[in-house]
């Protein structure tokens, strides 16, 4: 009775939000007052109707009701209640469920905080919203709905949630990303109205910035997340593989960062409206895209979800209608008020034209070297390629290179004139110093230099020293300094810290294939690794063989366990790689094979700085966050 | 000149859109092949009947043949088997076999048990021709025709409809 | 631990030759070589050659029996003295492009080895097109 519930409620979720996207529209082209509505009131009530249904959902789960089909394959009465939780958006049906949960999030938010006084304008934008939202609400209850029951005779006990999700990252990664994707529709939503609208471009780029930060801040997150579960879950040690469901997310992270640094100019200047309308439009394209590719199994993946080409043909309908429209609507209209920008060479505005060009070519890259082996396919006729890290990071290189420069003196740029480059000698001598301390860091830490990473460490210092010095100059006090420019500075300088990891985790890290006997020891890298022995485990859904090793770099012994795991329900079978987390490197080791007796093999590595990349993430994701918080509140 | 700009991002916007339709719609999930038209490898395995019998290229003489690559293990290899036994029987072709990563005893017992539709099966524990033969799992079938060359490859299960679509016009060279 | 040795000669069925150069140095190495170069070299080409029957992962990332398969024959491949070139050519005659994650850059692949760089050459020069009026 209680899945019906929110079977029926979710109904009238389809229903309301159906009103939502007609009617305020209705109301403002027919200038009929008889037809408004109360839209601050309905979005908080279309978020409650979806709330509630993710409730029963997740109850559901909780009460191990494997009558709905959606639990029976994802849960099981052995899975632990934490995971229970998790396995409501495990699965395609549930993650749905939560998608436009967050998209009503978002659109209260907005609702209440947003800087216009425009009411026509914001009913336009929420009932943009609200289109969104029919879509997918319409899309779960026709092809993926995730109270459908099976029924007279339910199942005693489910299927089980995907071991490689039952792990604590992921429990909160998909709600990070999903908040990102979904936070998204809000900037779309605005570039459509502001067209309908003829706003000055000023005023609709204050309205979108700080929409489109949160929402980079919560992508930045979820696929900062997603990396580090990959990195300890799947048990090979990396850290970002260019899996065509990791770059779904990278290609609209790419484009949301291009829009708010877009929006930045449009806000000050007046200038690249044009362009920010375009980008939001494909900022949210791209995200939905990023779902087609993933949802509809045209491309094959670690991740990839329950495949299903009805799916796949729905989001491309959805994204149809959408896009189509928008850039139908863009194509029509006549952008009088543009303001034709300063192309002063050395001013921040070509600034930041240089900075959208490379990270929006970088990212129309990406998603045809993602694409690629489908056309591929196609005109070979039936010839197989894969695309993967090595030609990713054969483009990305002079990308990153060109970005990083530009991003180490962007912020001395001046608005409108030339700028002056006075700063320049003082900012190379700087950075010139930092990056030989890094390398003497480097060299005492692991006794080696790698010519090959230097070009990328010299960037990283190049970087963190154009964002903090420019903050000297200023001379700001403390105050002053948090309000306007902690947040360029958090963000700015984790972009620092993110391009170190990178540059040290792929030029020093080492890796080995070992076998061991109990009590065998075995020297790498500066560590001495011994096998002391196995032991059997039973987990709640699992039983498990462990090795517990112990390494060992002379003064510091530690032990570490890592296991095999087969689970019970599905008999899948998973590697726990066992870590020891050190401030400049990772000992990281994996169980291989059963060879003889207690004899295994383990895959054994080493990986520096490897942290400093989720830590870069983390203070791109704060900073943005507080940009966009900052510009909330401002109104 | 400017209205004809506007419309770019739309225009290649469909063609996005059409192509991904067109991607969903043909959804062939065969493997490229890349050894067609080329010589059958060498190799030196044992046969899976008799550990100490040592085969070679030069066994696979009754040709054209089909090599048809199994295990114990591979639940689909017995879909087909009654299919393969029907191509024996009929006296269509020769059948090789490729036992792949599989148990010895096992093997057999099942062969015994299920009649067997090679003229000989070759072990490949290590899956050695297996590589050689690009070989992704079991079941796998390869067309070899009468000069030695392989002519066709097919994943997975094969029954009438896949013989009359992609073997049979071999058989009639 | 000495009782493995021998175990592993008979596993990758490895010719011991009296010859100095190709003495292998064990060290509990699942795949031991004579050189370091040949050692990074190994686990280079682990990274670069895709798991066939995994959806989306290399050899290194895989445990898999038919990347453990692979993994043997890009040892011996190794050992007997390969450049990364033929050993990558060796797997791809077998299963085409497919097997490496590097694209190779022939006519059908130009679009995508050039194609970023023209679009970032073209998107420049509508600028200075755009700037000069």
């Amino acid at each position: 009775m209680i899945p019906e519930i929110g079977h029926i409620i979710l109904i009238s979720h389809l229903v309301l939000s159906f009103m939502g996207g007609i009617l305020p529209l209705a109301a403002i082209y027919s200038k009929n007052d008889f037809l408004s509505i109360p839209t601050k009131k309905l979005s908080v009530f279309l978020f409650f109707l979806i709330l509630v249904p993710f409730l029963v959902l997740i109850y559901s789960f909780l009460i191990d009701d494997f009558s709905v089909a959606y639990v029976s394959q994802n849960s099981n009465i052995n899975l632990p209640n934490y995971y229970k939780l998790a396995a409501t958006w495990g699965a395609h049906e549930g993650s749905l469920l939560l998608w436009i949960l967050a998209m009503n999030g978002w659109l209260i938010a907005y609702m209440f905080f947003n800087n216009s006084k425009d009411k026509d304008y914001i009913s336009t934008v929420f009932s943009i919203s609200c289109q969104v939202i029919f879509a997918f609400s319409l899309f779960t209850l026709f092809t993926s709905n995730p109270f459908e029951r099976i029924l007279p005779i339910p199942p005693l006990s489910g299927a089980d949630l995907n071991p490689s999700l039952q792990d604590i990252a992921f429990t909160v990664h998909p709600p990070l990303l999903y908040f990102g994707y979904s936070g998204l529709m809000i900037p779309f939503a605005i570039s459509v109205a502001a067209m309908l609208f003829s706003k000055d471009t000023k005023e609709w780029a204050s309205n979108s910035r700080p929409w489109t930060l949160m929402s980079c801040s919560f992508l930045t997150l979820g696929i900062a997340l997603g990396s580090w579960w990959a990195y300890y879950e799947l048990g090979w040690g990396g850290w970002w593989f260019w899996d065509p469901v990791e770059n779904a997310a990278f290609i609209p992270w790419l484009l949301s960062v291009a829009l708010f640094h877009s929006l930045i100019a449009s806000e000050n200047r007046g200038v690249y409206g044009k362009w920010s309308i375009l980008l939001s439009i494909f900022a949210f394209a791209t995200s939905l895209l990023g779902t087609f590719l993933v949802r509809s199994g045209i491309l094959t993946s670690v991740h990839a979800f329950a495949l299903d080409p009805e799916r796949g043909l729905f989001i491309l309908g959805i994204l149809a209608f959408f896009i189509i429209g928008s850039l139908f609507i863009y194509s029509i209209k006549d952008f009088e008020n543009e303001t034709t920008p300063s192309y002063e060479l050395t001013s921040k505005e070509f600034g930041f034209l240089l900075n959208n060009l490379l990270l929006v070519v970088l990212a129309v890259s990406i998603l045809f070297g993602t694409i690629f082996p489908l056309i591929y396919e196609a005109i070979t006729d039936g010839k197989q390629i894969s695309v993967g890290a090595p030609y990713f990071e054969v483009i990305l290189f002079p990308f990153a290179l060109a970005l990083g420069l530009l991003q180490g003196f962007a912020l001395y740029l001046s608005w409108g004139t030339s700028s002056s480059f006075k700063f320049l000698p003082r900012l190379l001598i700087e950075s010139v110093s930092i990056f030989v301390l890094i390398l003497i860091i480097l060299f005492i830490l692991f006794d080696n230099l790698h010519l090959t990473s230097f070009a990328t460490i010299f960037l990283s210092s190049w970087i963190l020293m154009g964002t903090l010095q420019i903050n000297k100059n200023k001379n700001l006090n403390y105050w002053r300094f948090l309000r306007k420019r902690a947040a360029v500075t958090f963000a700015h300088s984790g972009m620092a810290i993110l391009t170190l990891g990178v540059a040290v985790v792929s030029s020093y890290s080492i890796e080995k294939e070992i076998i061991l006997a109990p009590d065998d020891s075995v020297e790498f890298g500066n560590q001495t690794i011994l096998f002391k022995n196995t032991e059997d485990i039973m987990g709640p859904n699992y039983f498990s063989k462990s090795a517990t090793m112990s390494f060992s770099d002379g003064s510091n012994i530690s032990d570490v366990l890592t296991e095999k795991r087969t689970y019970s329900p599905s008999g899948q079978l998973t590697t726990e790689a066992g870590i020891k987390t050190e401030i400049f490197q990772d000992l990281y080791i994996s169980m291989g094979d059963n060879l003889e007796a207690d004899i295994w093999s383990f895959k054994v590595q080493i990986k520096p700085f490897i942290r400093w990349i989720w830590l870069g993430a983390l203070m791109i994701a704060i900073g943005s966050l507080l940009a966009g918080i900052k510009r909330v509140r401002k109104t | 000149m400017k209205k004809v700009i506007d419309i770019f991002p739309l225009a290649i916007f469909v063609v996005l859109l059409i192509v991904l339709f067109s991607f969903l719609s043909e959804k062939d999930d065969q493997l490229e092949t890349a050894l067609v038209d080329s010589d059958f490898p060498d190799f030196s395995l044992s046969a899976l009947s008799n550990d100490n019998k040592t085969l070679t290229k030069g066994d696979i003489s009754k040709l054209p043949a089909l090599i048809n690559v199994w295990a114990t293990w591979c639940i689909a290899c017995r879909v087909e088997h009654p299919f393969l036994m029907q191509l024996k029987n009929e006296s269509v072709l020769t059948i090789y076999g490729l036992n792949y990563k599989d148990n010895r005893t096992k093997a057999l017992s099942l062969l015994e048990r299920d009649g067997d539709p090679y003229e000989f099966s070759i072990y490949d524990f290590e899956g050695r021709l297996a590589i050689d033969l690009g070989v992704y799992g079991a079941p796998e079938t390869f067309f070899v025709d009468k000069n030695g060359v392989i002519r066709e490859r097919h994943v997975g299960v094969v029954d009438e409809t896949v013989w009359e679509k992609k073997f049979a016009k071999y058989l009639n060279e | 631990m000495n009782k493995l040795i021998p175990l592993f000669f008979l596993v990758f069925s490895i010719e011991i030759s009296g010859d100095e150069e190709n003495k292998l140095d064990f060290n509990n190495d699942a795949y031991p070589f004579s050189s370091e170069a040949k050692e990074t070299l190994f686990y280079s080409l682990l990274n670069e050659l895709r798991c066939p029957k995994c959806q989306s992962s290399n050899l290194s990332g895989s445990n898999s029996p038919i990347s453990n398969d692979l993994k043997r024959e890009v040892y011996e491949l190794v050992l007997e003295g390969n450049s990364a070139e033929q050993i990558k050519s060796h797997l791809v005659q077998r299963y085409g492009n497919f097997i490496i994650y590097n694209p190779p850059i022939e006519p059908a692949t130009y679009i995508l080895w050039f194609g970023p760089f023209l679009l970032i050459l073209l998107a420049i020069f509508i600028i200075l097109f755009v700037r000069k009026r």
